[in-house]
């Protein structure tokens, strides 16, 4: 049990920290909820009911794609573009999908290999993109999550303007949409250029994130 | 509106745009109908507390609004807030713990601006 843990304790970190962040959204978002129910004349509502609302929905939904888009995009740009020194990248000279043999597949596959990797035809090219694939469709779902969700919220609020509702695709035209969805992107491709850039100049020493302390900035990543 | 309804459960997605909208319609007709009828109080007592808060004599003035009972037309509803069009009116609900209440009647549409009312919240 105690090994099992410790073998796994990086995923199982983050997915503690983050159920208790969505916790922690549920119960921020609702008083911000219920301050602005009450501010309206309206009627505050319970935990239950706002964690199975249109408003936690998409303001969960829309954190959700911009990350997934996040991951698939660097996924797949990684393997045709570098950053010189930086440790988030391959080194100039290496980009596209590589060879058979740099990548373990069909009759390179080694002993230990997964069975698609030997496996060739649909099934290697399956296997060879499923990463991709997954955090791709788990992006497209959680953006079509929060049109849905985020229509419902927007048009609650619209009713609550005395205005009328709009339908979803009035609302993913919008500027609320692209303005909830814009400003996670935004964010999360800042933080990836300065992971990019910054690794190559700067240390977290033990970090697989980073290269050793004592590599020089331009070279390549020892062991890539 | 069922179909929204399926796409939110698939994606765990809950709360989006409700089809139970009878109570809502419900209510705004007992209001107009009540306040067509000459029965003030009882239209008053179907407002939120802040839309009964803006008239002044409640239960006199909102017979002297022109408000009037029709057909229940198509209604909306989104979370807590409602639309029912009555007739030729526009009435706008909220839901209460207790249940719905009329927030805005007497609505017309403006072209890019909320909808002007005779009694709102």
């Amino acid at each position: 049990m105690r090994r099992a843990i410790r073998d796994n304790a990086l995923g199982l970190c983050f997915l503690l920290l983050f159920l208790l962040s969505l916790a922690g959204q549920s119960v921020s978002g609702l008083a911000a909820f219920n301050e602005e129910q009450v501010a309206q004349g309206g009627a505050p509502i319970s935990w239950a009911a706002y964690v199975t609302s249109s408003d936690f929905g998409v303001d969960v939904a829309e954190n959700w794609q911009s990350e997934y888009l996040q991951f698939f995009l660097y996924i797949l740009i990684t393997v045709w573009l570098v950053q010189r020194g930086s440790p988030e990248s391959k080194e100039p000279g290496e980009e596209g999908q590589e060879s058979d043999a740099d990548q373990k597949v069909g009759r390179h596959a080694g002993a230990d290999s997964p069975a698609w990797a030997r496996a060739g035809g649909w099934r290697l090219t399956l296997f060879s993109h499923s990463l991709g694939a997954v955090m791709g469709l788990i992006f497209v779902l959680s953006w079509l999550a929060q049109s849905v969700a985020g229509v419902a919220a927007y048009d609650a609020e619209r009713l609550s303007r005395l205005e009328d509702p709009v339908g979803w695709t009035t609302y993913v035209t919008s500027a609320e949409f692209w303005n909830r969805t814009l400003q996670n992107w935004q964010s999360e491709f800042l933080a990836v250029a300065s992971m990019v850039l910054l690794a190559v100049f700067l240390r977290e020493r033990g970090s697989p994130q980073s290269k050793k302390v004592g590599d020089p900035h331009a070279a390549p990543v020892p062991g890539r | 509106m069922r179909a929204t309804a399926v796409v939110c459960l698939l994606l765990l997605v809950t709360g989006c745009a409700s089809a139970g909208g009878d109570p809502a319609a419900r209510t705004a007709a007992r209001f107009l109908s009540a306040a067509a009828q000459g029965r003030g109080q009882q239209a008053c007592d179907l407002l939120t507390p802040r839309a009964a808060e803006s008239v002044d004599d409640c239960a006199t003035e909102i017979l002297s609004m022109g408000l009037r009972a029709g057909a229940v037309g198509d209604t909306q509803v989104y979370g807590d807030e409602a639309q029912v069009r009555v007739g030729g009116d526009t009435v706008f609900l909220h839901r209460f713990p207790g249940g719905w209440r009329v927030r805005a009647a007497g609505c017309r549409p403006r072209s890019g601006q909320p909808y002007e009312c005779e009694v709102e919240a």
